[in-house]
């Protein structure tokens, strides 16, 4: 990001940062502290750690290179990109397609109610920033319970609506994805502060590289690969104790 | 140019069965019924004890199985108010993909208002090199049954056939009147992705999953069904009910014998809730 302009006699350094408005406030949507509720749920991995399955950092990083290879870069990350082109376009009706097959695709009940859960949030507190028709007649189908509010196309929406590049968003999205559940993961496994930070640092790469790929794919490359998280996910509901809602 | 080096043309199989089925009185009758080679489909037979106004109907699939390029189309139009069990007779085998295309399967089903559609399962089973394409779309009324079985296989297992195939994809959707119940897209290229990772299949050869879609589904107790499966440690399964509209079990497996014998006894479950 921090790259000198070849041939410019400015020598401070800074000729390639990121100044475009956006940037901060992409920052801002996914810090710990903006609402989607994204420390409540674990998406399954809960009961792997219940299970006894996923007890170190090495664990918890091979699982989270699984989920951003073969879960999320196959069904959310698409989305994302998805709406982002779709909202840009003001494709509504496509939107409105794309959400119903976001529902469709999530075969476990929690997960289905979790990523409808953390939509809402975001949609109501970006609701509050911004005034954009686009968000707003997304609010009203929800008010109407013609949409279920799926984070991964309000995102896309939203992302675009602030102007952000796709691939940096998708990049965010990835990264925000994996941050809630390693933080999640410190405090439920339990994991030491530092095996988090580690394990965030090393799929970093995996982050990027499927950032990449992502931006190839479209609706026909929704795919499901992770059965035994699906089915994970869907145990969770009977667990006897549990610290996340999904 | 010499005999060896002519291209040898294959015919392809671009099979297609198409039926419609209708109430007549108190019976389920096989109204329509359109069939190109390689694939059939037997007379209705009333086989059902329990509902005798069901027509129970044998697909046959005359060439044994998919060869690369074969494409198989199914149109299925249940009428309102007709009860249909359509049984495949064998597994669906997917030949080597020598020539490098794909053997496709389409299925489109539509259910009308009060109908019920029960596909019995069966598996695919996609040999060394294959490269299978299926999709599978269902359009059905608010008040219709559906009940759906399928195992995807790893492969000839008792030839050491496991995971050796080149790639399949089969896409299962399920749409209520515009609303979309199951979009349920299953990818797997063994030589891309490590299968036996956590989270994927793990140490699982055979994935089975059964979906039942019924009004009646408010008084199923899915912890008291998840309870009766959960009884062997090297199975992974759990039954889950989405939005009060689709009951969804699904499996990982190793044995297939035990697999089949589980996913029977849980259809039978089922089909005691849709009666």
């Amino acid at each position: 990001m921090y790259n000198l302009i070849e041939g410019s006699k400015n020598h401070s350094n800074i000729g390639g940062t990121n100044t475009d408005s956006w940037f901060l406030h992409l920052i801002q949507i996914h810090d710990s502290a903006f609402p989607t509720g994204s420390f409540a749920h674990s998406f399954g991995i809960e009961t792997y750690i219940q299970e006894d399955i996923l007890r170190d950092e090495n664990d918890l990083t091979k699982f989270l290179d699984m989920y951003i290879r073969y879960n999320l870069a196959s069904a959310d990350a698409i989305f994302v990109k998805k709406a982002y082109y779709l909202a840009q376009q003001q494709d509504k009706a496509s939107l409105i397609h794309i959400e119903n097959i976001c529902h469709g695709i999530k075969l476990s009940p929690e997960t289905r109610k979790a990523s409808a859960m953390m939509g809402r949030q975001f949609l109501h507190t970006v609701r509050s920033l911004n005034d954009n028709e686009l968000i707003k007649l997304w609010y009203e189908k929800l008010k109407n319970k013609e949409i279920k509010g799926h984070y991964s196309i309000v995102y896309g929406i939203y992302a675009a609506i602030i102007g952000a590049d796709v691939k940096m968003a998708l990049e965010m999205f990835l990264y925000s994805s994996v941050t809630a559940l390693v933080q999640n993961a410190v405090r439920a496994v339990p994991l030491g502060q530092m095996s988090g930070v580690k394990a965030v640092f090393t799929l970093l790469p995996v982050i990027q590289e499927t950032a990449r790929q992502v931006m190839t794919l479209n609706l026909d490359d929704l795919d499901n690969n992770s059965i035994a998280l699906e089915i994970a996910s869907m145990k969770h509901e009977f667990l006897h104790s549990r610290l996340f809602i999904s | 140019m010499s005999w060896q080096q002519i291209p040898i043309k294959r015919l392809q199989h671009d099979g297609c069965l198409y039926l419609k089925f209708a109430k007549r009185e108190n019976k389920t009758i096989l109204a329509q019924c359109y069939q190109a080679p390689p694939l059939r489909a037997s007379r209705a037979l009333y086989l059902n004890s329990a509902d005798p106004s069901e027509a129970t109907v044998y697909m046959v699939e005359t060439s044994g199985g998919l060869v690369a390029g074969d494409q198989n189309n199914f149109e299925i139009d249940i009428e309102e108010g007709a009860n249909v069990c359509l049984i495949p007779q064998s597994a669906t085998k997917i030949y080597p993909a020598f020539n490098g295309e794909w053997s496709t399967q389409c299925i489109n089903i539509s259910i009308g208002s009060k109908a019920s559609l029960a596909w019995k399962t069966e598996a695919l089973i996609p040999f060394r090199k294959a490269k299978y394409r299926g999709e599978t779309v269902v359009h059905m009324a608010r008040d219709a049954s559906f009940l759906w079985g399928e195992i995807l296989s790893p492969g000839r297992e008792k030839r050491g056939e496991i995971f050796e195939y080149s790639n399949v994809k089969s896409n299962f959707q399920v749409w209520m009147e515009g609303e979309c119940l199951i979009y349920d897209s299953l990818l797997f290229s063994p030589d891309h992705m490590d299968l036996g990772q956590s989270g994927m299949l793990e140490e699982h050869l055979y994935i089975g999953s059964i979906w039942f879609v019924t009004p009646a589904l408010q008084n199923m107790n899915i912890r008291k069904l998840n309870e009766g499966l959960q009884q062997f440690c090297d199975m992974k399964v759990c039954a889950s009910i989405l939005d009060g509209k689709v009951a969804n079990v699904r499996w990982l497996a190793s044995d297939l014998v035990l697999l089949k014998k589980e996913m029977n006894n849980t259809w039978n479950k089922f089909i005691s809730y849709k009666d």
